[in-house]
């Protein structure tokens, strides 16, 4: 049954309104396809660090941005984790899930500090330019010389070193270049 | 239908600054037309300011001109016309807007007209309107950037801010200019000597004194006249007065622009860090390369009154703009004892290459009333900081050389000038200068009507001995030379990334800064990049040797890029780790004109997920990169040809391993060296002995 306004509608007004409902569902439809979807890939993150940690991946794929963006924080391996900000506290990694951080866009970048429980303290960046995930690597003192720049105190031998002792190199040409 | 009508608006609005975005038209070449009719505006002429409140104009909310207008001056009057109408006429239109960049960091469109952005757009555009710091966070309020050494010069916005900030200024009246001008340097002396050099001037003072009551003379000129004996003593001692007299200025002068960094305690008369500090902001505010001492081109702005360094600024931002507008190069670098060289035109008669840069410039300034102070004072009064968001100028400029074309016919040739690879230090540390009449030069030349023109030729530098970390965690000496021979440019990065290698020194990688409120040890991305400090500086051009064969290029590290070192350009001693270093403002009008002036692709944002971590006194930092850089692509790619130049000294050829450094205790023997594509760039890796 038609309403008092519709009826006084032009005939093509009412074909052109049914459509612009189909649109409107499937458009709805889409959003929430797009949140479920978002929501599944939010936990496959929690999942996926053991394999990329240290890289910095953008995450934003879509044209469509926001004002802010979210970076996605979490550890190799998952552990609860304090990260700050400076003075501030920024919160825990609440292990399994990763600690997410909403800042407003191209803001600048952070320089977080990451402190696990038996492991090393990491001082990581991370940027606003767009959404982005941060995994990473803790390694525990007693590994420390996996690291780079770890370097063994040197030997007692006070010739070491020291221009013109046999440790000095010898000039050697150059080898051709390709 | 309000919400249809409104997407129209909006559409039509973007069209219109998308088509405004576009009108940095070359002058023409062709015969001048005339302008349209300008839009009559209601203001005064040039050089005739209303009567302006004392105080800094406000800034109106909006523009007083529309979208698409440019101001013109004509019989001293300023009036707006059509941009897109006045640049088809043979106008070029210069961009005097806020938001203005060199060529490198504008928006740029893919080939299918996607808008393809730049990180560092945003982060240079904050620099220049002092608004951002270098990590691109918001500046604390009333914090000058002063980059303009660095490759960012200020907004016009920044510059009458500064004009205005001048004409209130009051305590410019306290300094003594004489004072100043009476010394063209002031000697250098060291806080821990300053008691020492003390004694001994009053001991000098206690001495003459003695000298002139004896010689029965009435003061030290007399005596000096009385006593020739006495004559070098009374000079000195007169020299070091005048200095110290000298030095009090420049401590009320560098006070009065606050170039004292807060917090940074100073202490009267003594050549402390804060003084140090304050010198090198003054500099980088008024554009001056020396080091960072009172010598001479530094104590001549300090001698100059403000609104004249002002000015001074103001037409090396125009300049900018103009370079950017007209899309030349040419800057009398290339003048000799001789003058300009010559080409033949087609009149076949001998063209000098004139100097375009100034030319240009002081044509833009004549035309538009802004070459004088007064001019340029009244320009900004004119004018309301809002219409520095999109004011934009249509100017008159004198037609290009015959050799002008969009794709021109490029070539960089780099001598090395003279090169030691001889160790510069002998067997007990001590150093031997390595002194060289020929320094390294980089020219660029055009191959036109079977000619070789050369464009321009600047300083740079070549590779020579620098610190590097070795696998054992030690550093030790190596030299990392130049390449020779062909190569080319394919790539051209703006606010290019630099990878630190694994053998670059840690202490270089390492900085404190205030992390919102804390102080604390971060990675020190000045010099990664992107940004002015970069290793690589605001741009970089990657040499390489084509691949044959489907092969891929191959990729020595060596580049020829920008760089805030500019120390290690124009110092004796100054050597890099192999790459070719230029001023970074030189870098952005360099690679602005080829890109402009060469057929190229627009690659964009080279994205990356760069990570790499590192131990420093038990804690592990991150080096993260997300980002190469925004790169441009030159297909046909550009040659280069790097002479060998004229070795110096004992070894003919460079030692390909690492020397321990003097004094330095190692585990063992060096490990060997290892080599990467970005093992030539670090400015922060610094050879002993360095600034």
């Amino acid at each position: 049954m038609k309403t008092q306004a519709q009826l006084a509608m032009p005939r093509h007004w009412l074909a052109r309104k049914r459509w612009v409902a189909v649109a409107a569902a499937t458009l709805m439809l889409g959003i929430s396809m797009a949140g479920w979807a978002a929501g599944k890939n939010g936990k496959k993150a929690a999942a996926k660090p053991a394999d990329e940690a240290g890289k910095t991946v953008d995450e934003e794929p879509s044209a469509a941005k926001s004002d802010t963006v979210h970076v996605t924080i979490q550890t190799v391996p998952p552990r609860k984790a304090q990260v700050k900000w400076g003075r501030k506290n920024l919160g825990a990694i609440p292990v399994p899930r990763p600690l997410v951080v909403e800042r407003p866009r191209d803001s600048g970048p952070l320089d977080l500090v990451i402190r696990a429980s038996g492991f090393l303290p990491v001082h990581t960046r991370a940027y606003t330019f767009t959404d982005s995930r941060v995994a990473v690597k803790l390694t525990p003192p007693s590994e420390k010389n996996t690291l780079f720049g770890y370097r063994e105190e040197p030997a007692p031998n006070p010739d070491a070193g020291v221009p013109g002792a046999p440790a000095a190199p010898i000039p050697v040409p150059e080898p051709p270049k390709p | 239908m309000k919400s249809v009508f409104l997407a129209c608006a909006v559409i039509a609005l973007a069209g219109n600054l998308g088509c405004h975005a576009g009108t940095q038209a070359p002058p023409s070449t062709a015969p001048t037309q005339s302008l349209p009719p300008p839009t009559p505006a209601t203001v005064p002429k040039p050089g005739h300011a209303a009567p302006e409140p004392a105080q800094v104009p406000a800034a109106t909310p909006e523009p007083t001109h529309t979208e698409g207008q440019a101001f013109v001056i004509h019989d001293g009057k300023e009036s707006w016309t059509d941009a897109e109408a006045a640049a088809r006429s043979g106008y070029t239109i210069i961009d005097f807007s806020d938001d203005w960049t060199p060529f490198i960091f504008a928006e740029q469109h893919a080939a299918d007209g996607t808008v393809l952005h730049n990180r560092y757009r945003r982060v240079f555009l904050g620099l220049a309107n002092d608004t951002l710091d270098e990590d691109g966070e918001p500046l604390p309020a009333g914090e000058k950037n002063h980059l303009e050494l660095y490759g960012i010069p200020p907004s016009f916005g920044v510059l009458r801010a500064r004009f205005f900030a001048d004409e209130q200024q009051t305590c410019h009246a306290t300094i003594n200019q004489e004072k100043l001008e009476e010394v063209e340097t002031i000697a250098y002396v060291a806080p821990d000597k300053m008691k020492v050099e003390e004694q001994r001037t009053a001991r000098l003072r206690r001495e003459l004194e003695d000298a002139r009551v004896k010689a029965k003379a009435s003061s030290l000129a007399e005596l000096a006249q009385k006593d020739p004996t006495q004559a070098a003593k009374v000079k000195a001692y007169e020299h070091r007065t005048a200095e110290k007299s000298a030095m009090t200025e420049v401590e009320k002068r560098l006070a009065c622009e606050g170039m004292f960094k807060r917090g940074v305690r100073h202490a009267t008369g003594v050549y402390d860090d804060a003084m140090r500090l304050a010198v090198r902001r003054f500099q980088q505010k008024n554009m001056i390369y020396e080091a960072n001492y009172l010598r001479s081109k530094t104590m001549d702005a300090l001698a100059r009154p403000p609104r004249a360094n002002d000015y001074q600024a103001f037409m090396r931002v125009l300049r900018e703009r103009v370079v950017s507008a007209a899309g030349v190069l040419e800057d009398g670098s290339v003048e000799g004892k001789a003058g300009a060289p010559t080409y033949t035109g087609k009149a076949g008669k001998p063209v000098p290459v004139r100097n375009l840069v100034d030319e240009l410039t002081k044509s833009a300034a004549e035309q538009l009333g802004l070459d004088s102070e007064e001019g340029v004072l009244a320009f900004f009064k004119r004018h309301p900081a809002a219409d520095f968001r999109r004011l934009r100028a249509a100017v008159k400029l004198p037609a290009l050389p015959e050799y002008y074309a969009p794709d021109m016919d490029l070539s960089i040739v780099i001598d090395r000038g003279e090169v030691w690879y001889d160790l510069p230090w002998d067997a007990s540390g001590v150093r031997h200068a390595q002194p060289r009449k020929r320094y390294p030069s980089f020219h660029l030349y055009l191959k036109y009507n079977n000619q070789r023109i050369l464009l321009a030729r600047w300083r740079t530098t070549v590779g020579g001995w620098r610190a590097e970390q070795a696998s054992d965690g030690y550093e030790y000496f190596r030299y990392k030379g130049s390449d020779v021979g062909p190569r080319v440019i394919r790539n051209i990065v703006a606010g290019p990334v630099w990878i630190a290698p694994e053998s670059t020194p840690i202490r270089s990688l390492l900085k404190m800064k205030d992390v919102g409120g804390a102080w604390q040890r971060v990675v020190n991305y000045d010099e990664l990049g992107p940004g002015y400090l970069s290793a690589y500086g605001l741009v970089a051009g990657y040499f390489v040797q084509p691949g044959k064969g489907g092969r891929p290029d191959w990729d020595n590290g060596i580049r020829a890029h920008g760089s805030s070192d500019y120390l290690s350009i124009y110092s004796s001693e100054g050597y890099s780790h192999g790459c070719h270093r230029l001023p970074n403002h030189v870098a952005l009008r360099l690679y602005s004109f080829i890109l402009r002036h060469r057929p190229m692709h627009v690659l964009g944002d080279q994205g990356m997920g760069f990570a790499r971590q590192f131990l420093a006194s038990d804690d592990v930092f991150e080096i993260r990169l997300p980002s190469r850089g925004y790169s441009y692509q030159l297909e046909p790619p550009l040659p280069v040809d790097v002479l060998e130049g004229d070795i110096k000294g004992t070894l003919k050829t460079p030692v390909l391993t690492y020397v321990p450094k003097p004094g330095t205790k190692y585990p063992g023997p060096p490990p060997p060296v290892r080599n990467s594509d970005e093992g030539r760039a670090g400015a922060a890796a610094k050879s002993e002995g360095e600034e």
